[in-house]
């Protein structure tokens, strides 16, 4: 695996850096190198919470970069704050649950992606299971872990919750599986290309 | 000295907690802190380990207490250390001028962040300056400057030895991105890797009477007279410039045949890193020169690397206005080989500033 960058941007309690965790732990217990490094500065009180993680099966250089393999956006804010990390080899992903005019989007990106995890985790799963939907959707994208290790991760992470409550283990798996699939479509159809 | 862990073990954690973890395993016995980002964490995982391992803690009311507590705490034989960043460096100065002043084996991680004053919370290295020459004195002080969480593990464990064997005030030099970001590294107990830590000892409260049966320790920051002054400078810096040969690090790739040499330190010698390797692997011949040890300064080193491969170019970059330009200058002074640089204060490189900017140099 050549080195892949992902930023992953949202409001604060989207749960983007927790899932951003999970996956870098996932590909750590993959034997894989791996760098997850948050935003923290002033901004991360009331502004947009970024995630950088990046994968290779080499030894990884500096801790950010300037333009990412994927971007994910999962607020209107954070689509404005991540537009300057994409180019012509991103895949620049939205959520179709906020409204995003054209020009707001990246002029540059390889696809511009949008996907309904914010409606589906309402309606088919839980609120709660936003963030894991996007996270299965990065691997879905990305195939950084494999399915089985972000299920481990997962189960490592929130094993005092699946503890006392065995429905949410569930829960949770069918929503990466979900949110998996959705990107593995979205790919394949090139849906909401708007680029 | 207790065994922290059982075995060597691979862990995925954040810089701060790889400090925090190494001064455990070097046997530190008490932090003194005050919270300030980006090193807020050295203290949380202090805190929350301490008890467990019968270590202690004390939250200073400023950073000027935390550093002179640790003066105080060294004095009386405690492996004691502090870790601070920013305006916090800044007024800790003052103690750590007196750990110079009396030759107090005080040790403490400065996790860089954007300046001046308060400027933000996240990353630079903009506290080269400060951190190797501090305040009102000569700069007779140990900085290690990592670029790995390795490396911070590995630092830790001998910036304790560094600063009790030589007894000189001994610094990690890490940044904010060092801190705060998660990368894999081993973490193990240091005499299972054959590295003996110095047994600490109490420098006042002495057995015996002075004039008697034993010297007097002669802890001492001010002085009446400025012979006295003279004297005791002079002393100290010939012993820093006798020890600093085995004290200095460094790291050199490709140099041999380079055209341009890329000098840089920290977290950015790992952009420079990849970028030498690119455009090794383009047809360029560039080098990379990294010191560790910005204090002493691997000068020696850095001037063969030059003689030898004939170099026409040296490229500095940082993430500063300047600060590993300057002190890089003093040390290779004489040398003719043209300077170019790339500064970008409070921002981080990656390979590609480098590569462009390599390639517009030559």
């Amino acid at each position: 695996m050549s080195l892949i960058k992902i930023a992953l941007a949202g409001e604060g309690g989207q749960g983007v850096q927790s899932i951003a965790e999970i996956l870098a732990e996932a590909a750590y217990n993959e034997n894989k190198q791996t760098i997850y490094i948050p935003n923290f500065g002033l901004e991360q009180r009331g502004g947009v919470s970024i995630a950088f993680i990046q994968f290779s099966d080499k030894r990884i250089g500096a801790p950010k970069f300037n333009k990412a393999d994927v971007v994910i956006a999962l607020s209107e804010r954070a689509v404005e704050r991540t537009t300057i990390y994409s180019d012509k080899n991103t895949l620049f992903v939205y959520d179709t649950g906020f409204k995003v005019e054209a020009e707001m989007l990246p002029q540059e990106a390889k696809k511009i992606i949008g996907i309904a995890a914010i409606d589906t985790a309402n309606q088919k799963l839980h609120p709660r299971v936003f963030n894991i939907i996007i996270m299965g959707a990065v691997i879905g994208l990305t195939n950084v872990v494999s399915f089985e290790a972000a299920k481990a991760a997962l189960e490592h992470k929130l094993a005092y919750k699946f503890e006392k409550n065995p429905d949410l283990r569930d829960l949770n798996f069918r929503a990466l599986e979900i949110g998996k699939k959705m990107a593995e479509e979205s790919l394949k159809e090139g849906v909401a290309n708007n680029a | 000295m207790a065994r922290i862990m059982e075995e060597t073990r691979k862990a995925f954690i954040t810089g701060n907690e790889a400090v925090t973890w190494g001064a455990l395993a070097a046997g530190a016995e008490i932090m003194f802190g005050y919270p300030i980002t980006p090193q807020n964490e050295v203290m949380h995982y202090w805190t929350r380990l301490a008890p467990q391992y019968g270590k202690g803690f004390l939250q200073t009311e400023d950073e000027l207490s935390a550093g002179f507590t640790v003066c105080g705490s060294v004095q009386s034989g405690k492996k004691a250390f502090t870790a601070t960043a920013g305006p916090g460096n800044v007024l800790m100065q003052e103690p750590f001028g007196m750990a110079e002043a009396m030759r107090l084996p005080l040790f403490a991680v400065i996790q860089q962040r954007g300046g001046p004053s308060s400027g933000t919370v996240v990353y630079s290295q903009q506290e080269v300056t400060l951190t190797t020459f501090g305040g009102n004195g000569e700069g007779h002080r140990i900085v290690y400057s990592t670029a790995s969480h390795q490396e911070i593990y590995d630092y830790t464990i001998k910036g304790f030895n560094t600063a009790w064997k030589y007894r000189f005030p001994t610094f990690l030099l890490g940044d904010g991105y060092q801190a705060k970001m998660r990368e894999p590294l081993e973490m193990y107990n240091p005499e299972d890797r054959g590295i003996e830590m110095i047994d600490t000892y109490p420098l006042i409260g002495l057995p015996g009477h002075i004039g008697e049966n034993r010297e007097p320790q002669h802890l001492c920051n001010i002085y009446s007279l400025e012979e006295e002054l003279y004297e005791v400078v002079m002393r100290v810096s010939a012993e820093y410039e006798a020890i600093s040969p085995e004290l200095v690090e460094y790291e050199e790739k490709e140099c041999e045949d380079a055209d341009i040499i890329v000098l840089s330190h920290g977290v950015v010698s790992r952009a420079a890193d990849d970028a030498v390797k690119e455009l090794r692997a383009q047809g360029i011949k560039a080098g990379y020169f990294r010191p560790i040890t910005l204090r002493p300064y691997p000068q020696k080193q850095l001037r063969e690397a030059i003689a030898k491969s004939g170099a026409k170019k040296l490229l500095i970059a940082e993430s500063a206005y300047g600060q590993l330009d300057r002190l890089t200058k003093q040390e290779i002074y004489g040398e003719t080989i043209k300077i170019e640089n790339l500064f970008m204060p409070g921002v981080g490189i990656i390979d590609y500033d480098i590569i462009s900017k390599v390639k517009s140099s030559l």
